[in-house]
């Protein structure tokens, strides 16, 4: 009987320490709404890896937001598609302590990796000859570029913010309201002379949400 | 359920003016109301007919319009965007918005060439489908949106740079004609036009459908067509919130006739899921195509500033014979990034080199690669399953030489072939003629499911296709479908303003015979 209940103790140990070593011991404090702690983890090691800090675009992925940036859109896309972005994220976290990164200490998860054992997985991924997992890699490098180009800071220094544009009022605004609101509150009443074609100036002004300096 | 509301003057309603249960009574409902379903729309309205237009999006107005690339994508497409063939992996975009594709395309409207439309007629059964045949109904639509060649002075160095390089090579090109009024070259077309220039559905046909009585119901989802027999009664449905899909009040139209032109993924769907109607012929949601395409990055030693220019503004047809066409591209930064190849600082200098580049594409006729579209259950997404045939992927790593040569005979320093296996940059033609003589599996590319086809083919076998040479389902009487499902074989070129010369001429047929 004691030997019974000792392997029974010891059974629910190890199962503690593996489900611990999977998905235990994140920061919870992040500031996330949709992402859950570890796959803020693993974003914002990826980020890091991806996009670093220096080179010919001075900001880093996490200077520019990235993280923050994949927490908002995952909450955005519809359930079926966040839970795919879910398992993409859970991939990459995971998959290093089956096929351990380059290095010491490499069989570990993704984010507890050092960044150079990151990059080194990331670029096993991205020219892997097995399609999916280049397919994985293209999909993580997109969802991080796409925020990364979402900040406007970065947009700026590439010279590639959007336009300052005063829209004309056009017959059709007269009958759409904002979405989600009742058609007593649509924004136009009158009609306003249509574009002249005017192409716009190269350099400039660009769009106001586009113009503050990070702090 | 209650009868709250009677066809009367038009107007559009929206998710906040629906407060439960209704019912709707109309000479024709039309399902979708992107360029073919708002075309029709109209021209049965112009005829006198109480039209009810149903759209499952909400209308955007530019206040509504998101600058920034994904999330403008999550809230105008479906799936957030992220939808993806299976089997071949694909990623294919459909709208969901007033105005359908037409608010966030780059509003290409070329005809479809005589020899396509020809070829059609032979293969397929049909007697009046030719060129000359849908002329008029191309004339009369090109009129009311004003479709154009792009003026240089919208076209920004990027589409010129295309236009230098295919004169060199002794290629064709042309300023490719669009359904535009006063373009000023903002590069937003994907995002919506901020400038209202873009004669889409929701500023053009939909509005003069509405000032000539048409009722407009928007965030309404249509999940079944009602048929008694040989003859469909009206469409039924869920009230759907914008942008989360939660599905609210139950709504029915009854209608004399019914259109579908809810897009060539979602009208398969609603068929099979209204007990697999109009499908004796068991075609409905087979013989799915696509135009996929590939493109090509080029740098060039001076700044293309690619932020200004029409989106779309030049392309080439030199090669429609031989399966493609080649067309210059811009889009929001945050989506052409998700080519830019390697990772760490060295993507970083890819990303900094954007001011200096162009982005061309090809998109190619790929007849021996089909489909299907697939029901999922308890849903009205649909499974996509799509195989790219190896001699389809020859005609895309030709298109992808071609592109390579005219980016180096306009002088660009260096190419992002974008192919696994390649080198990731090339900066010479001699370089580049690895591209023509690698052997490329379908894997290696990084394809886009432009356009989609033939998912309710018209043939003039009923036991061959779903629709006659009008858009009459072969099973029903006063069932059509107006959009590009029902072409037979995909265009080779955009497929935008043909769908519209199509849904014209039905408009036409279907006013004949309603009493």
């Amino acid at each position: 009987m004691p030997i019974r209940v000792l392997l029974l103790a010891a059974v629910v140990a190890l199962a503690f320490w593996g489900l611990r070593r999977l998905f235990g011991g994140y920061d919870v404090r992040a500031p996330r709404t949709t992402l859950a702690a570890r796959e803020w983890a693993l974003v914002s090691a990826a980020s890091d890896a991806m996009l670093p800090p220096g080179g010919a675009i001075a900001p880093s992925a996490a200077e520019a937001g990235v993280p923050g940036y994949v927490d908002r859109y995952v909450g955005s896309v519809p359930p079926n598609m966040r839970l795919l972005m879910r398992m993409l994220f859970l991939l990459f976290e995971q998959a290093t302590l089956f096929l351990a990164a380059p290095g010491p200490g490499g069989r570990r998860r993704f984010s507890d990796l050092s960044v150079d054992q990151r990059v080194a997985v990331l670029e096993r991924w991205r020219t892997n000859r097995f399609h999916p997992l280049r397919l994985a890699f293209t999909s993580l490098r997109a969802i991080l570029c796409m925020g990364y180009l979402a900040d406007p800071e970065v947009l700026r220094i590439l010279g590639l913010a959007p336009w300052d544009i005063d829209p004309p009022v056009a017959k059709a605004d007269l009958l759409y309201p904002p979405i989600g609101r009742p058609r007593s509150e649509i924004r136009h009443h009158a009609t306003t002379p249509p574009s002249d074609g005017t192409p716009l100036a190269i350099g400039g002004p660009i769009h106001p949400d586009y113009r503050e300096a990070r702090s | 359920m209650s009868v709250t509301a009677t066809p009367g003057e038009g107007e559009v309603r929206v998710f906040a003016d629906y407060d439960g249960d209704f019912v709707e009574e109309a000479d024709v409902v039309v399902v979708g109301s992107g360029p073919t379903g708002a075309v029709v729309a109209y021209e049965l309205a112009r005829a006198g007919r109480k039209v009810v237009l149903l759209e499952e999006g909400p209308p955007f107005t530019p206040e509504e319009f998101v600058l920034e690339g994904a999330a403008s994508m999550a809230r105008t497409m479906r799936e957030g965007g992220l939808r993806t063939t299976r089997g071949y992996v694909m990623p294919t975009m459909q709208p969901i918005a007033l105005g359908g594709g037409s608010l966030v395309n780059s509003a290409i409207c070329p005809r479809a060439p005589a020899s396509v439309l020809d070829d059609w007629c032979t293969r397929f059964d049909l007697a009046r489908t030719h060129r000359a045949d849908l002329d008029p109904h191309y004339d009369a639509v090109g009129e009311f949106l004003g479709i154009a060649p792009t003026p240089d002075d919208v076209q920004g160095p990027r589409n010129l740079l295309f236009r230098d390089g295919c004169r060199k090579l002794g290629y064709s090109s042309e300023p490719i004609p669009r359904n535009v009024r006063g373009c000023r070259g903002s590069g937003e077309c994907f995002t919506g036009c901020r400038n209202r220039a873009k004669q889409s559905m929701d500023v053009s046909y939909i509005p003069a459908a509405i000032a000539l009585g048409a009722r407009v119901l928007t965030s309404v989802r249509v999940v079944k067509v009602l048929a008694n027999g040989r003859r469909a009664e009206g469409v039924a449905g869920r009230v759907v919130e914008p942008f989360t899909g939660r599905a609210g009040a139950r709504f029915r139209v009854n209608a004399r006739v019914v259109v579908l032109a809810a897009g060539c993924v979602a009208t398969p769907v609603i068929l099979r899921k209204s007990d697999d109607l109009a499908n004796a012929s068991g075609q409905v949601g087979e013989n799915l195509q696509f135009h996929p395409g590939v493109a090509i990055t080029g740098v060039f030693p001076d700044r293309t500033h690619p932020e200004f220019g029409a989106t779309q503004g030049y392309q080439s047809l030199q090669f429609l014979d031989e399966g493609f066409k080649l067309e210059t591209l811009w889009a929001p930064p945050a989506v052409l990034a998700v080519r830019t190849p390697g990772l760490g600082h060295a993507l970083k200098a890819r990303l900094a080199e954007v001011p200096y580049s162009a982005t061309w594409d090809a998109i190619a006729s790929c007849h021996r690669s089909v489909g299907k579209v697939v029901p999922r259950r308890r849903s009205m997404d649909p499974v996509l399953h799509y195989r790219l045939h190896e001699e389809d992927v020859k005609i895309l790593q030709h298109a992808l030489w071609v592109l390579a040569e005219i980016f180096f005979a306009a002088g660009a320093s260096k190419i992002q072939p974008g192919v696994h296996g390649l080198a990731e940059e090339m900066s010479s033609v001699d370089q580049a003629d690895a591209i023509r003589k690698a052997k490329i599996r379908a894997t290696d590319l990084v394809c886009g499911g432009n356009h989609v086809f033939c998912t309710t083919r018209m043939h003039g076998d009923p036991k061959q296709g779903v629709v006659d040479e009008d858009g009459r389902c072969h099973d029903l009487e006063n069932l059509y479908i107006a959009d590009t499902g029902i072409f037979p074989r995909c265009t080779g070129v955009n497929p935008m303003y043909t769908a519209m010369a199509l849904a014209h001429r039905q408009a036409g047929v279907i006013e004949d015979r309603l009493p």
